[in-house]
């Protein structure tokens, strides 16, 4: 396999927030005396993205995976654990020792009307990164440069003068991916970038995210909820609950044999066109709010195969015999 | 007999300068117990048509021609007062996003008790024990609770069950559900879907289910409508329309979705987009986007034809059965 590209080892975020009365007055320099509670989002996650591949992140809302995908961004600071690109650490830089590597990476967000500017023209959203980065550029190849890249996902180069809200909603989404793409980056982070978009359309965007995946030799950590995708346009995918991952293996691996029984219930939810396929397995209740740090497995409210250890160790991720590793007593016991 | 029955209706967008048409000539039965879908992209007038069956059409909107009728009495020609009667106690929806659809101020227990009491006359308690009865029907824990909460404090598979369970509380007849599940996860949604078609199977409510996944929609629905730009391209059975779908816009809806290419292969995606109202192209709206298109596409309006399978509103399924049933005359 390729060079490991992004190591991400331990990493933890708390969310704090202050309730209560006196929780709500932010004064300045004047700390609040109201009970805090605690949100915690990621709690240790290990996770290892190769050069060149498409690691999927899947679980349900509330699991983590926009903070795990924010945090290696560096748009949320992690509570504790590292994150390395290449050989650097980088997840306390400061914003001057953080450019460097905004170029090398990027971010595709969710929702196309939120994450382009509305009163900057298609030509303005394009140009500033490229100038930015590039000082050395002259006005006339920045110019040309945006032209390419508009050209390249499959947008009019004459229409660079218009504004965000005169594009259909694939067509943003396209604008949002030629952004990411106009510094070069090697890696770009999408969250959720299809779920605002039409069957037809998706099929455009993911498309076109394969296309210049090919071209730039790109890696991609896509977040979604949506299976059918990740089965698609995965190489590898991480499966993820409460701020934890429980497996994580190749997209046919997963798809063929999910061990986790959470992995197991997500994937017999998909809406599957032929009508054989078996009912849906019902989890009971819903991800709950990881307000406490998590006792044993994150898993065990919901888990049919709970058992006291369940409640009191949390598992490890242990390598399986077909390459996937998952985190469950029931499956390191041999009782599932 | 037939429960409702949409009959060429034409809706309209007026505006200073022009008049736009959102929907034209979309004629559809739906039976008593019956379970429909309605799908196709953004921009198509599927909510259009679940809006305007309750004439809920706002301004600049109207319905210039045709009808709905339910049982016999036409939607179109009724009053408000008459409309109030029919809307939530006949026909009721259940939207896209359930914290749009609640009252953030309110809690969920009155607004449920509101709905009731607006429609009849029951006094608060026994309003509440119907409610009750109805939030502990669509699976909710604890519904005492719940009942003195408010939208936020709900989550969001939560929220659509309350949904749900105030569209019940009048038993209706039927239900128009417009994208319930688009806003929720996947395994929220697949218990969402399986609450909706048993509260239809077990009270013999009829479903009309808008939806842009035709995964969804083969779960749930009997028959299915595709519409494309105001009009139904294609009717007839679900699994019939997805296992051999004939005109060349249900084809390439079909075939965009991830499931149907090889995983690292490019989808097949349909070229172009949705045309907005005001640039709707002569003949047949698809024939830009369609591989197939002929002159004839362009310049005429395909006609509905029943090719066996579905009807369906395409000239290149209308000449293949013509050939066929030269050959079949042939032969013999």
């Amino acid at each position: 396999m390729t060079h490991p590209l992004i190591q991400i080892s331990g990493l933890e975020k708390t969310f704090s927030s202050e309730t209560g009365w006196f929780g709500q007055w932010h004064l300045p320099g004047f700390k609040g005396r109201g009970k805090t509670d605690q949100i915690y989002a990621l709690n240790g996650v290990n996770l290892t993205i190769y050069q060149g591949e498409t690691l999927c992140v899947v679980g349900e809302t509330g699991c983590g995976k926009s903070t795990l995908a924010r945090s290696i961004m560096g748009l949320d600071e992690p509570s504790a654990g590292e994150i390395h690109y290449l050989d650097q650490r980088i997840d306390h830089l400061n914003n001057r020792q953080r450019m460097l590597f905004r170029r090398r990476m990027q971010m595709v967000f969710q929702n196309p009307y939120a994450s382009l500017n509305p009163r900057m023209t298609v030509y303005q959203t394009l140009s500033e990164p490229i100038a930015f980065h590039n000082p050395q550029l002259s006005r006339l190849d920045v110019d040309e440069q945006v032209e390419t890249l508009l050209e390249s996902v499959g947008i009019s180069a004459n229409s660079s003068d218009r504004y965000p809200h005169e594009f259909s909603g694939g067509q943003r989404q396209r604008i949002s991916l030629a952004r990411a793409l106009s510094v070069e980056p090697e890696f770009i982070v999408a969250d959720e970038p299809l779920s605002a978009l039409d069957v037809s359309v998706q099929a455009q965007v993911l498309n076109l995210m394969m296309d210049k995946q090919e071209e730039y030799n790109l890696s991609y950590l896509f977040i979604t909820h949506d299976l059918a995708v990740v089965e698609h346009f995965a190489n590898r995918v991480a499966v993820m609950y409460l701020g934890r991952i429980c497996e994580l293996a190749n997209t046919s691996t997963l798809f063929s044999a999910p061990k986790h029984p959470y992995t197991q219930a997500l994937l017999s939810a998909i809406p599957r066109l032929d009508s054989t396929a078996a009912d849906p397995i019902r989890l009971i209740g819903e991800v709950p709010t990881p307000t406490e740090k998590p006792i044993g497995c994150v898993f065990q409210a919901r888990c049919p195969y709970a058992n006291p250890r369940c409640y009191s160790e949390s598992p490890e991720m242990r390598l399986q015999s077909d390459g996937s590793s998952v985190a469950c007593h029931a499956i390191e016991e041999s009782r599932l | 007999m037939n429960l409702l029955s949409v009959d060429h209706l034409n809706v309209n967008f007026h505006f200073k300068k022009r008049e736009l048409t959102a929907l034209i000539d979309v004629s559809f039965n739906l039976k008593r117990g019956e379970r429909i879908a309605i799908v196709g992209e953004s921009g198509a007038g599927k909510s259009i048509l679940g809006f305007s069956i309750v004439n809920l059409i706002g301004k600049p909107g109207y319905i210039h021609s045709g009808a709905i009728k339910l049982e016999n009495k036409d939607i179109t020609k009724m009053s408000l007062r008459q409309l109030q009667d029919i809307r939530g106690k006949r026909i009721a929806m259940i939207f896209q996003d359930p914290m749009m659809t609640l009252n953030p101020v309110i809690t969920i227990g009155d607004q449920l008790v509101e709905t009731i009491r607006s429609h009849t006359k029951i006094n608060y308690k026994d309003a509440k024990n119907i409610a009750i009865e109805k939030l502990r029907n669509v699976q909710i824990a604890s519904p005492e609770r719940r009942f003195d909460q408010y939208p936020h404090e709900l989550s969001g598979g939560m929220r659509q069950r309350v949904i749900i369970a105030s569209v019940l509380l009048l038993n209706p007849d039927i239900i128009i559900a417009d994208e319930p599940t688009t806003a929720l996860d996947v395994t929220i949604q697949a218990e969402i879907l399986q609450l909706l078609l048993a509260i239809c199977r077990d009270n013999g409510v009829a479903l009309i289910l808008i939806s842009h996944d035709l995964g969804v929609v083969s779960k749930v629905a009997e028959r299915t409508l595709v519409m494309y730009a105001g009009q139904i391209v294609e009717e007839g059975p679900t699994l019939e329309i997805i296992n051999d779908p004939q005109p060349p816009y249900t084809q390439g809806l079909l075939n965009a979705l991830p499931q149907m290419a090889l995983p690292g292969q490019r989808l097949n995606q349909i070229k172009g987009s949705m045309p907005s109202l005001a640039e709707r192209p002569s003949g047949c709206a698809f024939h830009p986007r369609c591989p197939y298109a002929t002159d004839k596409c362009r310049t005429q309006q395909p006609e509905f034809i029943y090719s066996g399978v579905s009807s369906v509103a395409c000239f290149m399924v209308e000449d293949m059965l013509s050939e066929f049933s030269q050959d079949d005359e042939g032969q013999l």
